[in-house]
């Protein structure tokens, strides 16, 4: 739209603000738009409206207690970050998980994983354009998972139900019913989006090639998770570097071709089936009985000095926790990687040169969620 | 000079005024109606129920939204330009209630037939593009600033293809007045002749009305109100009602110049409640077709609904100009027009699947080709 | 090059870590080894922390292109550290690389000029701990408010608030745990 004509006016960029108080920033997010007729020029992310200290604040704190703050830096994947910190604890405590815990771990984190993702398909839908269907579907979907994690935990959203060695207390006894209900609903959702959105004409001229990114430069700013899987890199931590029982169970790394916004929406979307997979897989293996605790769980819960950097895949890319400890009950240092913050700096390099409309949407499509992004 | 209504004999004036008074309030009630019926339609949609607990079925809903809008407090920006703030709702609101002239309810229930009905309608609606820039900029807001540019835009360019649409029924049926047209559809409705004609009607209808897919200037990133970010209380409930009295126009004009009006199928027999029936339902046809476009598709971006209003509408609305021009010229038999047209349809259905679904290649921000996982990275500056 | 142990420690055992090739890759740059839980720690002065970085990038057989996280850890009298974890995407091996600042010169090269994922990170530690990273290219800050530049929260010495219990007693919540 800007032609060899247009250098002839001295025009000046507009500087929009999409404050941190907008319906499409998935949180309170700021960045400044600088703006040459509708071709973004350049953007200026501000974040750290949401900083809670959590980092801080978790020196303070008991192991047992700080499991409730890790839940709140991730509020929509709650249970993954809580599976990074209570893995952290138990490296460095040398605790030993159950088989059972371990497998019902990977159950609830996978369809945390659904979960989350569900709310990524609503939150996109409404940025893209489409009224209110994409949105009514995705927490229609939530409510059947999130009703799940009630029963579980007795929270809907911050389950603070992991233990460093285990689980808080046991599943209910329907508990292998229940997630196969849940995992039909969930299969059913998956197909209604994949039919709204997938093959519709304007959502694919809206949202193929914006805000492409190649490989080398997403491995460079160091993103992780769908959003660099979608530029053609397979990098997942379950299958890199495996953890709880994901090498005992057989699923696809989903990887896209172009980087672009339909391959990050697809990516996500496909992940949600290999996610479907993977609970049934769980259900069948998951032995009916067992420990969910180690047999001999000190009342105080020490570690030995040391420190360790574990790394699981979260819904949003790899959630690492940093943990160093001078033995005693309480970490030293805590450092939550957050997988939003390093999707985040991509920013500026895939909006540049679309325009508005299209910042919004790459915006949307890295999915961030700004608590990961603040701590 | 006299006029009869309902079997009266009035004074003209006094006849055109209650004339107008009737279809004013006709208007306002069936304006909340729709928006009723919008909510509870889209409420369905998504599986939900929609306004029901104010009145029986939520039927007050619109009542309660207005009573609530009229007493909220009006504010004004002190940075707006007063007149251009002030004005701008009116200069939407009264082009659209101008368009009412002309539109022929049931066989003597109207305005005024004039023989330029469809040139004045068309006319008169475009006015409100200017009611739009007035309340962007009068704003003195950014994001109402480029929604008003970008409904400006839009506006101009699919005027054209909703003109020549019009147009090309025009030529056809031999005259612009509402009336006459209603009348030569009395076997066999227009949209059989002119099916391409109609569909170009509706989607330019569709942007006219700044509805989805082409609702870019109040979809300013996606919700935030475009021109009307600044309007609170009964003002924004003036563009409100403008919107959806524009839909409900267009969906009465849609249904006289294409469907029939209130004469076909029936014929003149069935008595005036009857043909009112039928008016009302071919307009909800029009109007359900309309909510459930939109919450089923994305917006469009501005360049590609400007691109597809230019290289794909207006062109096919030329090219149907031709064709009937040379059918009626020529005498030729009308089933050359339906055969065009029937090719016209799918033509443009292939053209806007593929013109949609081609992606963009913008300047400055190519495509980059896949990059494998490299050995080493490259040092970055 | 050398693998310096400490006199009262035992000798690592560093045979199921990649410190062979590490320490070909670094060769010329002081290097320490240690084994934490998981990866191998090496740790190199802050002065040719980034040379070795570098190394660790673009050599042929480690190509450490992914930089996972960039952090500081406060330790009181013995100084800071900052801390870099390392990934390769093609041959999946990890390293942490721990470089040592004194408490009174808290400055050290910026590793942005590696890795571009190392600018907010950089910018985060900067404005915690008050580390300064020369030539970062946008030395904002990230989460603090821009007026307080003078207060680094994460420092040992930053005081928390206490935490007033406001359960009772009975609840048991005291220093021991559960």
């Amino acid at each position: 739209m800007v032609t060899e004509h247009a250098q002839e006016f001295e025009t000046q960029d507009l500087l929009l603000n999409v404050g941190p108080q907008h319906p499409s920033t998935h949180g309170v997010f700021r960045m400044v738009l600088s703006v040459d007729g509708e071709v973004v020029r350049d953007v200026v992310p501000y974040i750290g409206y949401l900083h809670r200290g959590a980092e801080k604040l978790c020196e303070t704190m008991d192991y047992r207690q700080g499991i409730g703050f890790m839940d709140r830096t991730e509020y929509l994947a709650a249970f993954n970050a809580e599976l990074s910190y209570v893995m952290a604890v138990e490296a460095l405590a040398e605790l030993e998980v159950p088989e059972r815990a371990q497998w019902i771990r990977m159950i609830l984190c996978e369809l945390n994983r659904l979960s989350s993702h569900f709310m990524f398909l609503g939150a996109f839908g409404i940025d893209v354009g489409v009224f209110a269907t994409p949105f009514i579907y995705a927490w229609r979907e939530r409510e059947e998972l999130i009703d799940l994690f009630e029963e579980v935990s007795g929270d809907r959203m911050m389950y603070a139900y992991f233990r460093p060695g285990g689980l808080a207390w046991d599943v209910p006894r329907n508990f292998k019913d229940r997630v196969r209900q849940v995992l039909k609903s969930a299969r059913q959702g998956v197909a209604d989006f994949n039919h709204l959105l997938t093959e519709n004409e304007i959502f694919l001229a809206r949202t193929r090639g914006v805000g492409a990114i190649s490989a080398a430069e997403a491995i460079e700013w160091g993103m992780s998770g769908p959003s660099i899987r979608a530029s053609g890199v397979p990098l997942d931590v379950r299958k890199d570097e495996p953890y709880l029982k994901y090498d005992q169970v057989d699923f696809d790394v989903i990887v896209g071709q172009n980087g672009d916004v339909y391959d990050r929406y697809y990516c996500r979307l496909m992940e949600m089936h290999e996610s479907i997979k993977i609970v049934e897989q769980c259900l069948d293996k998951m032995p009916d009985s067992g420990p969910i605790m180690p047999e001999k769980m000190p009342r105080m819960l020490r570690t030995a000095p040391g420190e360790v950097y574990i790394r699981t895949e979260a819904p949003r890319g790899e959630y690492g926790i940093y943990l160093v400890s001078k033995g005693g009950n309480r970490p030293y240092r805590l450092k939550v990687r957050s997988a939003c913050i390093s999707n985040l700096q991509a920013l500026k390099d895939m909006s540049v040169g679309q325009y508005v409309a299209d910042a919004i949407i790459v915006l949307g499509s890295i999915d961030i969620v700004l608590s990961e992004v603040d701590r | 000079m006299t006029a009869d209504l309902f079997g009266l004999e009035l004074n003209v004036w006094a006849d055109a005024a209650i004339r107008l008074v009737l279809i004013v309030t006709l208007m306002t009630v069936v304006v909340m109606g729709l928006i009723y019926l919008e909510r509870k339609i889209i409420a369905r949609f998504n599986q939900r129920i929609g306004p029901q607990r104010t009145g029986p079925f939520g039927l007050l809903q619109s009542v309660a939204d207005a009573l609530k809008l009229v007493g909220k407090e009006d504010l004004r920006p002190r940075s707006a330009d007063a007149w251009t703030f002030e004005l701008g709702p009116y200069f939407i609101f009264i082009p659209v209630f101008l368009g009412f002239v002309i539109v022929p309810f049931v066989a003597d229930w109207h305005i005024r037939l004039l023989d330029l009905g469809l040139l004045y309608f068309i006319a008169a609606s475009s006015l409100s593009i200017i009611g739009w820039v007035m309340a962007g900029w009068g704003s003195d807001n950014r994001y109402a600033m480029i929604g008003a540019l970008r409904a400006a835009a839009q506006g101009i360019s699919y005027e054209l293809p909703l003109v020549l649409a019009l147009v090309a029924v025009g030529i056809y049926a031999g005259t612009f007045n509402l009336g006459e047209m209603i009348a030569q559809q009395d076997v066999v409705p227009f949209i059989v002749w002119q099916p391409m004609a109609a569909l170009i009607f509706f989607i330019a209808a569709l942007a006219e009305l700044n509805r989805t897919p082409f609702d870019i200037p109040v979809g300013e990133s996606e919700v935030v109100g475009g021109p009307f970010v600044e309007y609170s209380g009964i003002r924004w409930s003036m563009f409100f009602l403008a919107e959806y009295a524009a839909l409900f126009i267009m969906s009465l004009v849609f249904s006289a110049v294409f469907l029939g009006g209130f004469l076909w199928p029936f014929g003149d027999d069935l008595g005036r409640l009857f043909q009112a029936a039928l008016t009302t339902a071919k307009a909800g046809l029009f109007f359900f077709v309309v909510v459930w476009i939109r919450i089923s598709v994305p917006r469009l971006r501005i360049d590609q609904l400007m691109s597809y209003s230019w290289k794909v509408l207006l062109p096919l609305a030329l090219v149907q100009v031709l064709v009937n021009g040379l059918v009626l010229v020529n005498g030729w038999s009308e089933v050359i027009l339906l055969a065009f047209g029937l090719v016209g349809v799918a033509v443009l259905a292939t053209v806007t699947g593929r013109a949609v679904a081609a992606p963009r290649i913008r300047p400055g921000a190519a495509r980059r080709p896949l990059a494998p996982a490299p050995a080493h990275g490259e040092a970055a500056s | 090059m050398t693998s310096d142990q400490t006199e009262t420690a035992p000798a690592p055992d560093l045979s199921s870590t990649i410190w062979s090739e590490v320490d070909r890759a670094l060769a010329g740059i002081t290097a320490r080894p240690e084994k934490a839980v998981l990866d191998l720690v090496v740790y190199i002065p802050r002065d040719e922390v980034i040379e070795g970085l570098r190394r660790l990038k673009k050599d042929e057989g480690l190509a450490f292109d992914y930089l996972r996280s960039l952090t500081a850890v406060d330790l009181e009298e013995e100084g800071m550290e900052v801390v870099y974890h390392l990934y390769s995407t093609t041959k999946r091996l990890n390293v942490t690389v721990k470089a040592s600042l004194p408490n009174d010169d808290l400055t050290i090269d910026t590793a942005t000029t590696v890795w571009k994922a190392a600018n907010w990170l950089e910018r985060e530690t900067a404005e915690m701990f008050g580390i300064r990273f020369n030539g970062h290219p946008d030395p904002r800050t990230l989460l603090m408010p821009e007026d307080m530049t003078d207060t680094f929260p994460l420092r040992k010495s930053h005081p928390l608030a206490e935490i007033e219990v406001l359960q009772g007693e009975g609840m048991g919540y005291s220093e021991e745990g559960e």
